[in-house]
């Protein structure tokens, strides 16, 4: 992603009326501007407004269930885009409708489970893939998506950017979602 | 180091680590260990960060690293990754022309694993 830093040249004052011998007193960046290409970029705080992120769609219908979470993560992450930055937000928002019809392979529709623990001894509850697609099927993909996103502060603030919906339609039209773009091949569900 | 030297580098520090003397030169020991190790570690941490983004912006343009690197090696260009991730934040353009001459430098391995199994297939009619 193009940055838009068309003039690097921020100058806070016209560095030409001052007389040669006194150039000394001003820094580096303030007479050519700062330097890009001896510093490794860091976003700004402008770089990253979530006003300005764009939103994706993507349809889980019939979609295998482990290569969808992983696309997702990717572009919730940011790491598709050129400024990534492991310790900034600079990722994408991302739209799941109908991941009631989400699908995977072999038998894990009956023989995958989902285990939680209560914390008391003997509070372990399984259940399996079918089980809590009957029950609350966003928790799949959500679950899913959440093992492939970091562990910490920024992974917990970018999984809020997951919104994951059971039926075909989603509160978000006013942010116009395009389709999320999926380079897998064997990410759709041939019968 | 004395007791004053210790406290001024303790500044920032969580609890007692920042105010009791037996605590902080403890804390304080541990975290010049710390930049001794990290002073070598940033090197590393800042090359991996420029691989990650040059991969993401030659995967733009369906090139991976690898096989970028490669053309670039191939061609003789010998611009270091700082460079290259700069370029490819900041100038766009330049960097497209740069993944269009390492893929004429160097296609990839689709090609070369369609040559070989056409080869084998030559072979096996030859029969």
């Amino acid at each position: 992603m193009a940055l838009l830093c068309g003039s690097t040249s921020v100058r806070s004052q016209d560095l030409s009326v001052v007389p040669l011998d006194e150039r000394w007193m001003f820094e580096e960046s303030e007479v050519n501007g700062p330097d890009i290409w001896n510093k490794t970029w860091y976003p700004k705080a402008a770089d990253h407004v979530n006003t300005d992120k764009p939103w994706y769609i993507v349809d889980a219908t019939d979609k295998i269930l482990g290569r969808l979470a992983s696309t997702i993560a990717i572009h919730i992450r940011g790491k598709n885009l050129a400024t990534y930055t492991p310790s900034v937000d600079m990722g994408a928002f991302v739209i799941v409708v109908n991941a009631d019809k989400v699908a995977v392979s072999g038998k894990k529709r009956t023989q995958k489970l989902y285990r939680r623990h209560s914390g008391r001894p003997g509070g372990m509850k399984v259940e399996t893939f079918a089980q809590l697609q009957q029950r609350i099927p966003e928790r799949i993909i959500e679950h899913a998506v959440r093992g492939m996103l970091p562990k910490g502060r920024l992974g917990r603030k970018l999984f809020n950017h997951l919104k994951v919906y059971k039926g075909s339609d989603h509160p978000h039209e006013a942010q116009k979602p395009t389709e999320l773009p999926i380079r897998d091949k064997r990410i759709q569900m041939t019968r | 180091m004395n007791k004053d030297k210790i406290f001024k580098l303790a500044k920032g520090f969580r609890g007692r680590a920042k105010n009791c003397i037996r605590i902080a030169r403890e804390r304080v020991e541990k975290a010049l260990q710390y930049s001794y190790r990290d002073r070598r570690n940033k090197k590393r941490d800042m090359r991996s960060l420029w691989i990650q983004r040059i991969n993401a912006g030659t995967r733009l343009h369906g090139v991976n690293y690898g096989n970028f690197m490669h053309g670039l090696m191939k061609e003789n260009i010998q611009l270091n990754r700082k460079v290259l991730s700069e370029i490819s934040m900041h100038e766009p353009h330049s960097f497209k022309a740069l993944v269009d001459i390492s893929r004429t430098a160097f296609p990839g391995n689709k090609s070369s694993v369609v040559l070989l199994e056409k080869k084998a297939f030559q072979l096996f009619y030859e029969w």
